[in-house]
């Protein structure tokens, strides 16, 4: 009876952006480009949520520092951010290995709240040192391959925001790939599901959970050279995303990480949706909000004690 | 009444006494430092009170914002005084958290914690989108400022809040709600089969707390005299209560009042030699209070004591042994 | 009728039927015991007479009335009192606090009631240095502390999980003689979950057993312990 119920719910979710489509395209095209950003930086916190069962609550504010150094690294020796991205990545892949075995393994076996606040602060420190190194002031690149368009029938719009859904997908396949096909990520796996069972059998747990959260890291910080290309920077940008990945991560539910993109798919397209009305733009940013609190609301309610 | 309660109650009524004659002796600058600390002194006892059931709350910024609008947009649209549109904000603020308490109260950890954030921001973009009523983005300004600025009243009315706080903490420390609470927040499970009403127990705390938190915004908006989205709800208050809370040592009064003292004097003078983005410190200090000291100042202080009733007693009994 | 009864009571979870069919009765002054092998649903039985599961079918009634899907707490201030298998003690309070709980929030005292009775409860138990933090405890404390907690909710129905685990043989007597003289005392019914037979030989008139949730047996101990289908569940034999 599920799998009919979920077949139902996606035919008419077909039906309706296929109206969508009709009626307002752009928001369609919009909103799955915006869908791509949120996955892609949401995947990694689903991977960071399922297998080390933490919310980074300074998520967000990774991807900020990566744009940082990616923009600095692109200024200054001239080269193109996609270009500056892989050292900027391979920093903060180092830069999250040291901040989990610096704070957050000490943090492992306390309350989940002592987790919560310290990334909270985490997040803080970061933006404030971002603050401090390179001022509030916006930053932004402006590079011809941004300004990609196409034409569909009458209808002008930009291409180059669909490279966010690629990436959305590699990094999707990409970890697939790693978590099925390689020791490490089997591994990783088994340590998610049972930590103590995995040590048991010979798996250094403290070792993969700081590899897992390396890689996310990393992850998030390819997105931050990507979302340099496109938008203008500046320190307090991250937690936004923050937020919207949590949102994602938890209506697909912890371990899923696919479902993450359809997630995505209903969050964009419903965000471009509400701005695609005259005046109505500054609302959209509550859609997300009130599509976390719907969303945990509607889990709390089914998966209850009872 | 026995030697010690007396002892505290001299105490009390000293420090007492010296908080009211503060501005006597104070200076302008002194004095407005002080105000600002008792704000968010009350903002981060708030705070713990909820915290004490178990449930963290990030939404500060929003019941504080919550609170200082409807303070404000009471006192714009009917001739009230600005103390009665602060117990209104206070009041108005409570009924909101409890209306929305019975939706989100289900959640727990993190799920709620995030609630908590979303709600403050959804307040937050409500307000800022409603160019009408609410002001939109310049937000609303106040004919005049409470007390028309006159400095004593005012500190008078900040530690007004803060006393009036600090006893409503103290009375759910020392009523059956204590016991209800830490059953609570060590395990639901067994609290609920002993005969805890968990659900209407959360929703009562939740209020409690909301409604401290928006008399506090109110207090502060009547102090400055406007209230805008940007400023109002501000995540300053939901980041510097936090760190003073943990600080000076949670699940308790006198945590939060030590916290806010000591944080917020040295942040004064952190903003003399670090302008920009001393905020920074505030975040370290959460960092390393988490990793190094969880219980904060009253907690390491607390440990002291009984290490030293220990020794105490370890000798009164190598004593008795001899 | 005075005491409980479940009829019909089931639980699933998911796929997995934990308790199936189950009737009981327990009425006022019988101690009944319920055994059966691990994973067989006691537990989950206790937890949908308490109220921290609902059932999937069935009901259960106290002194008459049905509270299938009353509150748990409300339950306990009824006259329901349990204690855990796994025990959690509350951490944050000390000894005689933990213990206070149940006169404060079931029976509705005042501090200062509560704290009397606590005293003297724990007294009775054989429990002393009340004002010492939990994790200070004796395995034997711990557990007499988990059964004032549940006798601190003055229950007329009262359900024991387990509580003999892990005690040395003159440690249980001790707690089977003072559960005796309560259950008379105070006309509790009692239902005793155990693992132990000398403790369910030497307290109980009558048995339950579950197996895979189900009633698969029931009367006085000897007779039961003498059955095929129960002697087959401990032992694991059959299909």
């Amino acid at each position: 009876m599920k799998k009919g119920m979920l077949v139902a719910g996606g035919v008419i979710a077909l039906v309706l952006l296929v109206l969508l489509f009709v009626w307002k395209p752009t928001v369609i095209i919009y909103g799955v480009q915006r869908a791509g950003l949120y996955a892609a930086i949401a995947i990694p916190m689903g991977l960071v949520l399922g297998i080390v069962h933490i919310v980074n609550l300074a998520h967000g504010e990774f991807m900020m520092v990566s744009s940082y150094l990616t923009y600095f690294l692109a200024t200054s020796l001239g080269i193109d951010p996609l270009l500056a991205l892989i050292p900027a990545t391979i920093v903060l892949f180092i830069l999250g290995i040291l901040i989990f075995k610096l704070t957050i393994s000490h943090t492992l076996k306390a309350p989940e709240l002592n987790q919560l606040i310290l990334t909270f602060g985490i997040a803080i420190v970061l933006v404030q040192a971002v603050n401090l190194i390179a001022t509030s002031q916006p930053r932004k690149l402006s590079l011809e391959y941004v300004t990609a368009s196409a034409k569909l029938g009458d209808l002008h719009f930009g291409t180059y925001d669909f490279i966010f859904v690629a990436l959305a997908i590699v990094i999707l396949l990409g970890l697939q790939w790693f978590l099925k096909k390689t020791k490490s990520g089997r591994a990783a796996v088994a340590v998610g599901q049972n930590p103590r069972g995995a040590q048991l059998v010979g798996i250094n747990v403290n070792r993969t959970y700081m590899l897992v959260f390396g890689i996310a890291t990393a992850l998030v910080g390819v997105v931050g050279g990507f979302f340099l290309t496109k938008q203008s920077i500046f320190p307090a940008v991250g937690g936004s995303f923050t937020m919207k990945s949590f949102a994602l991560v938890a209506m697909a539910g912890i371990g899923n990480l696919p479902t993450i993109l359809f997630a995505a798919l209903g969050l964009g397209i419903a965000e471009a949706f509400i701005s695609s009305f005259q005046g109505y733009a500054g609302w959209s940013h509550i859609v997300f909000f009130a599509l976390i609190i719907g969303v945990i609301l509607v889990r709390s309610y089914v998966g209850s004690r009872r | 009444m026995t030697r010690s309660k007396t002892r505290k109650r001299i105490f009390l009524g000293v420090a007492l006494l010296v908080a009211v004659l503060y501005p006597l002796y104070a200076g302008p600058y002194p004095q407005a430092i002080i105000r600002t600390v008792f704000v968010y002194m009350a903002l981060a006892l708030s705070w713990d009170i909820l915290l004490r059931s178990g449930q963290l709350s990030f939404g500060l910024a929003g019941f504080f914002g919550l609170g200082s609008y409807a303070s404000v947009l009471l006192s714009i649209n009917v001739p009230v005084g600005s103390l009665v549109s602060i117990l209104f904000a206070g009041i108005f603020t409570g009924l909101v958290a409890f209306l929305l308490g019975k939706v989100i109260l289900r959640l727990r950890g993190m799920y709620f914690a995030i609630a908590t954030l979303a709600l403050g921001e959804i307040f937050r973009v409500i307000i800022r989108n409603w160019k009408g009523f609410a002001g939109g983005p310049e937000g609303k300004i106040l004919p005049s400022v409470i007390f028309d600025g006159a400095p004593w009243p005012s500190y008078l009315l900040t530690l007004g809040l803060v006393l009036v706080v600090i006893g409503v903490s103290e009375l759910i420390q020392h009523s059956r709600y204590h016991f209800g609470l830490t059953a609570i927040r060590n395990n639901e499970v067994v609290a609920m089969s002993r005969g805890i009403d968990v659900p209407n127990t959360l929703n009562h705390v939740f209020s409690i707390s909301a409604a401290l938190m928006g008399m506090a915004g109110a207090v502060f908006a009547n102090l400055y005299g406007f209230v805008t989205p940007e400023n109002t709800f501000s995540a300053d208050y939901t980041l510097l209560p936090l760190a003073m809370a943990l600080l000076g040592g949670i699940y308790g009064t006198w945590g939060p009042v030590v916290g806010a003292l000591v944080l917020g004097v040295v942040a004064e003078y952190l903003k003399l030699f670090i302008p920009y983005g001393h905020l920074i410190v505030y975040g370290i200090i959460i960092i390393l209070v988490i990793l190094f000291m969880p219980r904060g100042f009253v907690g390491l202080f607390g440990d002291l004591l009984a290490n030293r009733r220990r020794g105490k007693d370890a000798a009164k009994s190598k004593e008795a042994a001899a | 009728m005075k005491g409980l009864r479940t009829t019909g009571l089931t639980k699933d979870f998911g796929g997995l039927r934990a308790v199936n069919n189950v009737d009981f009765t327990l009425e006022p002054g019988q101690i009944t015991g319920i055994i059966g092998p691990n994973g067989a649903g006691k537990t989950t039985f206790i937890h949908l007479i308490s109220g921290v599961y609902l059932p999937t079918f069935g009901t259960v009634e106290l002194d008459g009335r049905d509270i299938t899907t009353l509150q748990a707490h409300k339950r306990s201030q009824m006259g329901l009192g349990r204690t855990f298998q796994i025990i959690h003690p509350l951490e944050n309070l000390n000894l005689l606090e933990n213990v206070m709980i149940g006169y404060l929030f079931a029976k509705g005292l005042n501090k200062k009631e509560a704290h009397l009775k606590a005293e003297t409860l724990c007294d009775d138990l054989g429990l002393d240095r009340l004002d010492r933090p939990v994790d200070e405890l004796t395995v034997l404390e711990i557990k007499k502390m988990e059964i004032a907690q549940a006798l601190a909710t003055e229950p007329s129905i009262l359900f024991l999980d387990e509580v003999m685990a892990g005690l040395t043989g003159e440690e249980s007597f001790a707690l089977i003689d003072f559960v005796k003289k309560i259950g008379s005392d105070r006309r509790l019914g009692i239902g005793v979950v155990e693992h132990v037979m000398g403790v369910i030989k030497e307290l109980t008139s009558s048995v339950l057993v579950l197996d895979a949730g189900m009633v698969i047996a029931s009367g006085p101990f000897e007779e039961v312990a003498k059955e095929r289908r129960v002697i087959d569940a401990y032992l694991g034999g059959g299909a």
